[in-house]
């Protein structure tokens, strides 16, 4: 049908005269005479229901549905949507469902179908085979036996017709149908409108976009000229960047290079200042000569004044200045060695002297020219330091000597103020006794015999004294100190028996000799031995034991300890040992500690004293096989 | 008689000391006893009748401060005279300080010995 309908829209519509009136197809007034099946307003209902919901969800084809639903409650055969078109000439089937379906996109001019003459009546109506009266609809299959048409309106102005048609004659529309239509047309006024904005909103947007698309186009075109200028002033400007990066870059290490310049200059004069050392150069074949700031300050010229040769010699010692010039001489003709270090000395206007230590070695120019770059440091003061350390290191070993002399002293004191007492005593108590009445002549005797015995003890001290501070006594020979110390064994045992100290040697097989007084050095053993069995003396708990031991020591050195199990000492107490206290009395003739001292230090060597472990204590001596310089009282 | 006489002990490990000074003080008419070391003193059964110590400073072993404060420690108030051969002006105020009635240098003469004596016994 519709290749027939649109075959026909070329025919003006003049041309197309109605065959048969109106009337005589409208069954209209017949609706009401026929017997009518009650309301179905469920049926209703649920259709508007479905209907709303279905604008809600997709108004794009809420037009077919509504012809669906038209369909489906009136239980047509056809159903559909007929809008007149804007320019009000054609009627435009935009929905179709049912047998019709095929025809939907199909309409008729305005006036040649029954859409026209219902909008012409603003009524509804109820045409039969209206192909009597629109031949054009002859052709649409199959023939509408009743076709149903409401009008419907937006604005109060009628836009379309729903429609519905049987094509079965056992079926007839009747009121309720009409109603059920009309309820349904209400629903095509918003349905339409809805599709209406749709469609407005659709061209709309379609002009938006084509006008956006277009204005985008243009904008395309400028983007991407602006683009592509863009990208060239970019790359400009990227360019300049990093030229100008490269430029600050080299800028700042310039800059940090010229710093490091600077620094490393500034800690270099500093360094020459803090070290007194100035620096020069010299080209031997001009005689040009560059100062360090360093060297002005130490020759006292004003910084920057030109350094000749002449200058120089103003400042030169006179006893110095044929050393300096035998200096230039060697370096104007360098042999093998390059490198030259001399010290000479300057005397200033205020005719003080400062000591300078130069080194300076030879190089080439880039002319190969000879030149020397030297070091040259003001030692004055470490000249001078030098000197006083020297002054009082022998300052100390005179007040050592001093000192080593007054605890001689106080020993030789003590030695002899022992005797010196028994003598006075013995002597006091003699006279008591002759005076006595009656006298006493039995104890004078006795008293008499102690005196001239403590006299000669006291004699025997000054002898031993004498030989110790005797030039003559004070031979150095080489001492086997094993051998020496054997000795002293042998005069020792009777005493050890007696005391009941039990002798242990340990003497090193591979001793070597040393350098010294063998008298004296066994008087040293034999006061260490007396000292060891007087602090084993009242020890009864533990065996008495001496050791005597030699062993060789690192630095052509010897070492001779005595160690014993007796009483011990506190070690906080170690210096004052070789002072006043332990010395040797009960046999006579001890000499004290603190002569063994001084002797083992006129050996040049050392003795001390230290704590055992266990209990009692150890005495050694450590003296060096070979004597640097022999040293007398 | 012997038993109305005063102890005065001797304390030194000098044997010259220990022969020549019992003689003097027996001349004094005092009762002596001589010992040649702190622990012989103190091992001794005439602490508490001694009525003067005549002491020697520096001895092997216990030393004479040592046993003036052995002394002390055990409430044994015996008066004491130091003798010493070493001369320090040191000592001798430190000893005195320590309640020490005398310190004699030795060699000492009997005169001064009757003296520190005398001050020791209370004879004025």
């Amino acid at each position: 049908m519709t290749e027939a309908v649109k075959a026909k829209e070329d025919v003006p519509p003049e041309n197309c005269i109605p065959a048969a009136p109106l009337a005589s197809i409208l069954l209209t007034e017949e609706l009401h005479r026929r017997p009518s099946r009650s309301p179905e307003y469920e049926t209703e209902n649920t259709a508007l229901a479905a209907l709303v919901a279905a604008l809600a969800d997709s108004p794009g084809t809420i037009l077919q549905t509504l012809a669906d639903k038209v369909l489906e409650v009136l239980h047509a055969g056809s159903a559909g949507l007929s809008l007149v078109t804007k320019d009000q000439k054609r009627f435009y089937w935009a929905a179709i469902a049912g047998a019709w379906q095929p025809h939907i996109g199909g309409g008729t001019p305005r006036n040649f179908g029954p859409c026209g003459d219902v909008l012409d009546h603003n009524a509804p109506m109820l045409f039969s085979h209206w192909e009597l009266r629109y031949p054009y609809l002859g052709s649409a299959v199959p023939l509408a036996d009743e076709g149903l048409l409401v009008p419907f309106h937006v604005n109060g102005k009628a836009v379309g017709t729903i429609w519905a048609i049987i094509h079965d004659r056992r079926r007839r529309f009747d009121a309720e149908d009409l109603r059920l239509l009309e309820s349904m047309g209400g629903f095509a006024s918003a349905a339409y409108q809805a599709v209406e904005s749709i469609e407005d909103l659709r061209l709309e947007i379609a002009a938006r976009e084509k006008a956006q698309s277009e204005v985008r186009e243009l904008a395309n075109g400028l983007e991407t000229q602006v683009q592509v200028r863009t990208e060239q002033l970019e790359r400009n400007t990227r360019d300049l960047l990093d030229s100008n990066q490269a430029l600050e870059r080299e800028i700042a290490e310039r800059k940090r290079a010229e710093d490091n310049l600077r620094r490393s200059e500034a800690i270099l004069a500093e360094a020459q200042r803090l070290s007194s050392t100035g620096s020069f150069s010299w080209r031997v074949a001009t005689d040009e000569i560059t100062w360090s700031e360093e060297l002005y300050r130490i020759y006292e010229f004003e910084i920057g004044v030109p350094v000749t040769v002449e200058l120089i010699r103003t400042r030169v010692h006179p006893e110095d200045a044929s050393l300096v010039e035998r200096m230039k001489m060697a370096a104007r003709a360098p042999g093998d060695g390059t490198a030259f270090e001399w010290q000479y000395r300057l005397i200033m206007p205020d005719r003080s002297i400062k000591y300078l230590h130069a080194v300076a070695h030879a190089t080439r120019d880039q002319n190969g020219q000879l030149e020397y770059i030297a070091a040259v440091q003001d030692v004055t003061a470490r000249r001078r330091s030098e000197e006083a350390l020297d002054k009082a290191r022998s300052e100390l070993a005179r007040v050592a000597r001093v000192m080593s002399l007054g605890t001689l002293a106080a020993s030789i004191a003590h030695e002899i103020n022992q005797p010196l007492s028994g003598i006075v005593t013995n002597a006091s108590t003699c006279m008591r006794m002759l005076a006595a009445q009656p006298p006493n002549i039995q104890g004078a005797l006795e008293t008499g015999r102690r005196t001239i015995r403590d006299a000669d003890r006291a004699s025997q001290v000054i002898t031993g004294l004498r030989a110790l501070f005797n030039r003559k006594g004070l031979a150095y020979e080489s001492v086997d100190l094993n051998e020496a110390a054997r000795e002293v064994i042998a005069l020792s045992l009777n005493r050890f028996e007696r005391n009941s100290v039990v002798l242990r040697t340990e003497f090193a097989s591979d001793l070597m000799p040393v350098k010294g007084d063998r008298v004296q050095l066994q008087q040293v053993i034999l006061n260490l031995f007396q000292n060891a069995a007087d602090a084993m003396s009242g020890v009864e708990d533990r065996p008495r034991q001496l050791v005597i031991k030699t062993q060789p020591e690192k630095g052509d050195r010897v070492r001779l300890t005595v160690q014993d199990t007796g009483v011990g000492f506190d070690a906080r107490t170690t210096d004052r040992l070789f002072e006043m206290f332990y010395t040797t009395k009960d046999n006579g003739m001890g000499i004290g500690l603190s002569v063994s001292r001084f002797i083992i230090e006129s050996h040049q060597g050392r003795l001390w004293a230290a704590p055992n472990d266990g209990p009692g204590a150890a005495f050694s001596f450590s003296i060096p096989c070979k004597p640097e310089i022999q040293r007398y009282l | 008689m012997n038993s109305l006489r005063l102890l005065v002990s001797v304390v030194d490990d000098d044997q010259s000391v220990r022969e020549s000074l019992p003689d003097m003080l027996r001349e004094f008419g005092y009762a002596v006893r001589a010992f040649s070391s702190a622990g012989e003193f103190l091992e001794s059964d005439c602490i508490a009748q001694t009525r003067c110590l005549i002491l020697d400073v520096a001895m092997p072993g216990m030393t004479g401060p040592e046993l003036q404060r052995e002394l002390a420690f055990r409430r044994q108030r015996i008066p004491i005279v130091f003798i010493t051969a070493q001369r320090d002006d040191i000592i001798r105020p430190h000893l005195l300080e320590q309640g020490a009635v005398e310190c004699l240098f030795k060699p000492f003469s009997e005169a001064a010995l009757r003296d520190a004596l005398d001050v020791a016994l209370g004879v004025t």
